[in-house]
């Protein structure tokens, strides 16, 4: 028995490991990790390679000067994505790189621009704030993988890392998050942040979904759910905001309580709380298990929440598709599949079918696309100017150069102004479970182009509350 | 109180306890046939969970590349018939595999200090567990369950189908172990349990023994992993990379409350567990903000720490006698 107490006690200890690591993708952990510390200083090594690599180079229509990433004798322009393609958020991570690189692949095959082309380098996160910091070391020296910016980093805790040092080393970045601390320059001074943020995502979506409970006759009252760290506090505080300023009583308020494996007691209060609408801010995972056991408990409250919160191809596979199509309201910041009247989506679509027709259509190739786009301005705005350094690609997204999306998203331009800054638009689409079909793309036809079952309600749609709202700047502060 | 609430919640608490037993049933077979501790158990459990994923949505065969016969009409959902039978079709495949690994990893090791086989299936959890976690993605894997999210409605109560199936498999589960210890096989068991070498000397096949515990434990860990599944458990209605990794260690508290070695203590310790979690998580909910979220996962570990400081060997375990 003295055995079985010492295996017992390694099983203890092995238990609590696991459980800590269980956690990994939520916000305590992501919290943990948006340490700046151990961000290394690379502005010393860059510093003295700086003077040896720049230098005036025959362009486009002239000379071009440049630094790191791009290589003037071959005109080509490195850009360097720092994506999760084997943590938590591969699957999806994994069709956003896809889309860029048919981006890239596109751009170069009809001869880039002025004979410039662009060659993405993908290096692999895993979602680890520590790797994710060691490969921006790496994309942001002069080496082989060293590029002119990063268009793709996966995750608010790696952007949240590397921020400082970016703004330091004039590496434009393009994270993959939305957290409201990126329009900030005093923050994010060399964070290119795509679409709207969480905060404002909220705001829309409570006013919307509050106009549609009157529509159905109910009395708008709210619960609002979130996960510990910047992603749930972000949205639950526009939420809240929201709800402030629509006059909206706000029946349970769980920001930051859904932690943990057993969310019995938030589920509890959920549905005590007789909440006519709900707003979350989790993870799919989470939303399931509350959603699932809530209806099961017969709550038939309006559901809606951050773009992050619901994914397709969980919850319309799931036992609760039915359910989600009947109460759920997606929220998100783009165009989805092969939504018509889009000239971009076609353009998007028939690059996509033609070069990944093994991959399934997907929502998310908007946001690789958007990430090409926002890129491809920067450059040509640079190659014209006839300065490709990196200094100067974060002076022209500060000089007001707008993006235009061509209908997926709202356009955008990136003003010091922290009002001025932030897109004030989202997107609300229906949960079709019905509609739901995803085929691979090899078997797109314009007649049967598949669906993701997110079909759009509302483009581009901003409410009173967003429209109106004067931020002193971000929702949140930064927990690093 | 609630009635309609109180009803609800200890349905919920039945049904969870049913999952604790039949994963605390894996870990006492294993642990009495060869004396043990399974630290394989989540990842074994969540292979069979794939399996019959890969049987009853992916309309394969695990490791081979056919189709399978008993999957039932392309494009349909599952019949109640057709998703037993691939139920016990997987159940057969985890028996299989816990034979495998018994014969590869556990047999070689006869002799071996217990630590070095309790370290091997720490290796083998690590090992297998990336398999699962590539297989099933971000998005879960679908267990075809027929009558995925319904329930009846009991005195206003809504009572899940899938909390009901859960007990159904937990009592065949009981009813199996019972009848198995009853067996010779069983007796066996129990005999190399006691003493591994009298038993040999006796002319038992130890590593039969050996072999039989581990593949009815790993079908018990698959079945729990499967009912864990079921709508509304959290996975809701799929495997998931996020819940099913760490299923074995929420039945920890359970088999230590129980005691290690006693199948009635599991049992017990499964239902006490289970009703302590859910109850704190229901009716402690107001108290949200100053216990901290997700306190309720907490309970069980209390109550074994508690039960550790008052009966080391658990309620039903088997106390050591010293000679000083």
């Amino acid at each position: 028995m003295k055995k079985i107490r010492y295996l017992l006690t390694i099983f203890l200890v092995f238990a609590m490991i696991a459980a800590s690591c269980g956690g990994s993708d939520d916000g305590a952990a992501v919290e943990d990790d948006t340490s700046t510390e151990d961000t290394t200083d690379t502005t010393e090594a860059m510093d003295d390679t700086t003077d040896s690599t720049e230098a005036m180079d025959e362009g486009g229509g002239g000379e071009v000067a440049t630094d790191f990433g791009v290589d003037a004798e071959n005109k080509v322009i490195r850009v360097g994505l720092n994506a999760d393609l084997s943590g938590p958020f591969a699957s999806l991570v994994s069709e956003i790189v896809a889309a860029q690189q048919v981006y890239w692949e596109a751009f170069n095959e009809a001869g880039g621009y002025e004979g410039w082309t662009v060659e993405p380098v993908v290096i692999d996160s895993g979602y680890a704030t520590d790797v994710g910091i060691q490969n921006y070391e790496q994309f942001a020296q002069e080496s082989e993988d060293g590029v002119l910016m990063i268009t793709e980093n996966t995750g608010s805790p790696i952007t949240a890392a590397i921020a400082a040092q970016a703004a330091e080393d004039n590496v434009l970045v393009i994270p993959l998050s939305w957290a409201s601390l990126w329009p900030d320059p005093e923050f994010g001074a060399a964070i290119l942040e795509k679409q709207t943020t969480y905060c404002i995502e909220s705001m829309n979506g409570v006013e919307w979904l509050a106009g549609y409970a009157e529509e159905q006759g109910l009395e708008p009252s709210l619960a609002i759910l979130s996960r510990p760290g910047e992603y749930g506090e972000d949205g639950a505080a526009g939420a809240k905001i929201a709800a402030e300023e629509l006059g909206i009583p706000i029946v349970y308020d769980g920001t930051s309580q859904v932690a943990g494996d057993d969310r019995t007691g938030v589920i509890a209060e959920l549905v005590g709380s007789g909440a006519t609408m709900v707003w979350t801010t989790l993870t799919p995972g989470e939303l399931l298990d509350i959603f699932g056991n809530a209806v099961s408990q017969g709550y038939d409250g309006l559901w809606s929440g951050n773009s992050p919160s619901f994914s397709y191809p969980v919850m319309l596979t799931s036992d609760f598709a039915g359910e989600f199509d009947q109460y759920y309201f997606q929220s998100g910041y783009y165009a989805s599949w092969a939504t018509p009247g889009i000239p971009e989506m076609d353009r998007l679509v028939t690059e996509m079918v033609a070069r990944r027709p093994e991959l399934s259509i997907s929502d998310v190739y908007s946001t690789g696309w958007i990430e090409g786009m926002m890129t491809e301005t920067l450059i040509r705005a640079a190659i014209d100017g006839g300065d490709m350094t990196r200094a100067n690609m974060v002076a022209l997204a500060g000089s007001g150069i707008e993006v235009d999306f061509g209908g997926l998203s709202a356009n955008q331009s990136w003003p010091a102004d922290y009002n001025e800054a932030v897109v004030r638009s989202s997107w609300i689409y229906d949960v079709d479970a019905e509609a739901f079909n995803l085929i691979p793309m090899g078997d797109y036809t314009p007649e049967n182009p598949g669906s993701t079952g997110m079909i759009p309600l509302e483009k581009d749609y901003v409410g009173s509350v967003a429209a109106d709202y004067v931020f002193d700047g971000p929702c949140i502060t930064p927990s690093g | 109180m609630d009635v309609t609430t109180f009803i609800q919640t200890l349905v919920k608490a039945l049904a969870l306890g049913a999952v604790y037993i039949m994963m605390g049933l894996g870990f006492v077979i294993i642990f009495k046939g060869t004396q043990v501790l399974n630290f394989a158990a989540s990842a074994l459990s969540m292979a069979g969970a794939m399996f019959m994923s890969i049987l009853i949505a992916d309309r394969g065969l695990p490791f081979l590349p056919f189709g399978n016969p008993l999957a039932g009409p392309e494009g349909e959902t599952p019949s109640i018939g057709v998703w037993l039978s691939n139920l016990i079709f997987t159940l057969i495949i985890a028996a299989i595999l816990g034979l495998v690994v018994e014969r590869l990893t556990i047999r070689p090791m006869i002799g071996q200090p217990l630590f070095a086989m309790a370290v091997i299936t720490l290796g083998l959890e690590f090992a297998i567990r990336p398999f699962n976690i590539d297989a099933t993605a971000l998005e879960g894997r679908s267990l075809g369950v027929p009558w995925g999210a319904e329930a009846w409605t009991v005195a206003d109560a809504l009572i899940p189908k899938s909390y009901v199936a859960a007990a159904i498999m937990a009592l065949i589960a009981g009813l199996v172990v019972f009848f198995f210890y009853r067996s010779r096989f069983g007796v066996a068991m129990r005999a190399v349990a006691f003493d591994q070498e009298a038993a040999m000397a006796q002319g038992i096949n130890v590593g039969r023994v050996f072999a039989i515990a581990w593949a009815l434990g790993v079908a018990l860990a698959a079945l729990a992993g499967i009912a864990y599944g079921m709508a509304p458990f959290p996975p809701g209605g799929s495997v998931s990379q996020e819940i099913h990794p760490v299923l074995a260690f929420r039945v920890l508290p359970v088999i230590v409350l129980g005691g290690l070695d006693s199948v009635i203590g599991v049992i017990y310790g499964g239902v006490m567990i289970a009703l302590a979690e859910v109850f704190a998580g229901q009716y402690l909910s107001q108290y949200n903000s100053i216990l901290g979220s997700g306190y309720s996962t907490i309970v069980p570990y209390l109550v074994m720490l508690i039960v550790l400081v008052v009966r080391p060997y658990g309620l039903f375990g088997t106390p050591e006698i010293r000679r000083v």
